[in-house]
């Protein structure tokens, strides 16, 4: 009876039929960051659009909960992370010549990217601008007001100062504003719907990985 | 439509500068919905010549 043959045969693994995208942590991190800005938007618009109520204390304390939050995300993309996910490098400025080019009919297919395309990093890149921004200045701010921990002074800085620390705040959260109205679009257009699951589920098929994205610059 | 907002000083002398002005948020809304609109026509074209040449 011939024996089963011994040795060194490896069965190189099927790859899995689900790529990680997003580990659970960061998904929270990503909705929480979405309702702090929601609620920092609405405190902030609303009584300027007239609808009158008390929204300093819940506009700072969420306003100290997105500092917190950016920290956490800081900290963790560059000590945890891959950071370099997020650079934009010279193959990005080409993906973006050439995504530019297909929109105008110049080019038949659009680049494949890595984890994220050009259009995404530079979007990451306007928000950390525009967050650090707001967030930076509304901390300083937090000095012209009465809080648990310290008694306010608006001495801290002159006038003049306190007009360039509001001008700077306030044209940051008009910024983030029309920022999050282009996020909702490309979040909800059908194309995109795949990283839309993937931002609750943490994954993308195997499929929608091979369909949208170059294997060679994201290896997974 | 001016930038910025301006109060008087309450010591006299120049206008103090107290803001944006939040008159500029139609503008800033209007700017992210015409990139919108620009987009999705843009999108559609393309999509439209990739359906047409497959």
């Amino acid at each position: 009876m011939d024996e089963a043959p011994s040795g060194n045969s490896q069965i190189a693994a099927a790859p899995s039929p689900r790529v990680s995208r997003h580990k659970a942590l960061d998904r929270l991190y990503h909705w929480l960051m979405a309702i702090c800005i929601f609620i920092l938007m609405a405190t902030a618009f609303l009584p300027i659009l007239g609808f009158k109520f008390e929204w300093l204390d819940i506009h700072w304390i969420t306003g100290v909960a997105l500092a917190v939050l950016v920290i956490f995300h800081i900290v963790r993309a560059i000590g945890w992370q891959d950071w370099r996910n997020m650079w934009i490098g010279f193959a990005d400025i080409r993906d973006l010549w050439r995504n530019v080019a297909h929109l105008l009919g110049a080019r038949k297919t659009p680049p494949l990217p890595g984890k994220y395309d050009a259009a995404q990093k530079l979007y990451h890149l306007g928000v950390a601008i525009v967050v650090l921004s707001v967030v930076g200045s509304g901390l300083l701010m937090l000095l012209k007001i009465d809080t648990p921990l310290w008694r306010r002074n608006p001495y801290v800085f002159s006038s003049d100062t306190w007009g360039i620390i509001y001008v700077v705040h306030g044209m940051a959260a008009m910024t983030v504003v029309a920022i999050v109205i282009i996020h909702l679009y490309f979040a909800l257009m059908p194309e995109s719907w795949y990283l839309l699951r993937a931002m609750f589920r943490g994954s993308i098929s195997r499929k929608e990985y091979l369909e949208h994205h170059d294997a060679a610059r994201w290896k997974a | 439509m001016e930038l910025f907002r301006y109060s008087r000083s309450i010591y006299g002398g120049s206008n103090q500068l107290i803001g944006a002005n939040w008159d500029l948020l139609p503008v800033f809304v209007g700017a992210a919905i015409a990139f919108i609109i620009l987009h999705a026509i843009l999108s559609a074209r393309a999509k439209r010549r990739r359906q047409r040449s497959s």
